[in-house]
């Protein structure tokens, strides 16, 4: 009777872990790959790290993840590769949505870095507003942007489509917070980790 | 009465185990990381075995086989989910959501401390009515003298 017992024990394991294995072998059938061409991408294309990050503009991760980002790629500029995509949350951040659709509107003019780099250090500053519009204006004015351009970009539709779309890919991915980073196809997720892997590739920056 | 609560554990450990196992581990090697409590070696060898801990436990648990054990188990893992939340709320650490339950649901760190606290109660009240909670259990049938099999 014993092993009846123990039999049964291996067959719920083996049925549990089954489950899980046929579940993500469905899941990962059903994701996208990460698309390497884009047009906020800075860093040749022949660069030994690529780097995608999925951003939440107003995620404080972010804002330090970028800091971080940016020490390595002005040390290394030949050698790193990245590319931004959107991945706003809502649910937590009242200006996720509307700060990435002003980086989408300036990237479109090709300013989106002069952007980046005004917006995330200063995102202590703008994310507690209650209306940020103002500040992302001055910053894509000092960014060199046509502002004619950017008010009707902002109101198209297509915009808030990218944004999502690149959301879902990133569903797709795995990505459930940010920042992510697909690191030369290697996920990882938070400023800890993209510091541990870079330094694989790269010495440690000395703070 | 039991049975239901006992069920109910399970559930909890059961989806919480499943959600994390089936997306990416750093996914939730992040959120070990945001509690700042484990060694970087330790950080992910807990990100990818707890999620499997927390699934068998759930399934033993609701199926009630080899019942003492599994609600061992799970005082367990509710016992140092408290710790490790506790430390957490001590040192005031910026944690917005627990990430006990993977992308699934979100709850406040606040919120889940409570949680916990009752699941431990209710897994204690279980282990003080191990007969009533057996009901309709593995156990019950399996360690039966002459189950008509």
């Amino acid at each position: 009777m014993a092993l009846s017992k123990q039999k049964i024990t291996v067959l719920i394991i083996a049925l549990a872990v089954g489950v899980v294995v046929v579940t993500k072998l469905i899941l990962s059938g059903s994701s996208g790959t990460v698309d390497p061409v884009a047009a906020r991408t800075k860093g040749p294309k022949q660069a030994k790290v690529n780097i995608v990050e999925f951003i939440d503009f107003e995620c404080p991760a972010c804002a330090y993840g970028a800091k971080q980002l940016k020490e390595y790629t002005d040390r290394y500029p030949d050698d790193i590769r990245v590319q931004v995509k959107y991945y706003p949350l809502m649910n937590i951040h009242h200006h996720a949505l509307q700060v990435a659709s002003y980086a989408e509107c300036v990237a479109r003019q090709g300013k989106f870095w002069p952007f980046f780099d005004m917006l995330m250090p200063q995102q202590s500053q703008w994310s507690p507003l209650i209306n940020a519009d103002g500040v992302f204006d001055e910053m894509a004015k000092g960014a060199g942007v046509d502002m004619n351009k950017l008010k009707s970009c902002l109101s198209s539709e297509d915009v808030t489509t990218t944004i999502m779309s690149e959301k879902a890919l990133g569903r797709s991915l795995g990505v459930q917070s940010t920042p992510t980073y697909f690191i030369n196809d290697q996920m990882v997720v938070g400023t800890k980790s993209l510091e541990e892997e870079l330094n694989k590739y790269f010495p440690k920056i000395s703070k | 009465m039991l049975v239901i609560l006992r069920i109910f554990i399970g559930l909890v450990l059961l989806v919480s185990g499943f959600d994390k196992i089936i997306s990416p581990y750093q996914n939730f090697l992040y959120v070990i990381q945001a509690y700042q409590m484990f060694p970087d070696w330790l950080e992910k060898f807990v990100a990818i075995c707890v999620p499997w801990v927390e699934l068998m436990v759930g399934i033993f648990v609701i199926l009630g086989l080899w019942f003492n054990w599994s609600l061992k188990g799970a005082l367990l893992l509710f016992t140092c989910f408290i710790v490790i939340v506790g430390q957490a709320l001590l040192r005031h650490l910026p944690l917005d959501q627990c990430g006990c339950f993977g992308s699934a649901i979100h709850i406040p760190v606040q919120h889940i401390i409570v949680f916990d606290s009752l699941m431990l109660l209710s897994i204690f009240w279980l282990m003080r009515h191990p007969f009533k909670a057996k009901k309709l259990s593995l156990d019950q049938y399996l360690d039966l003298p002459n189950p008509r099999r």
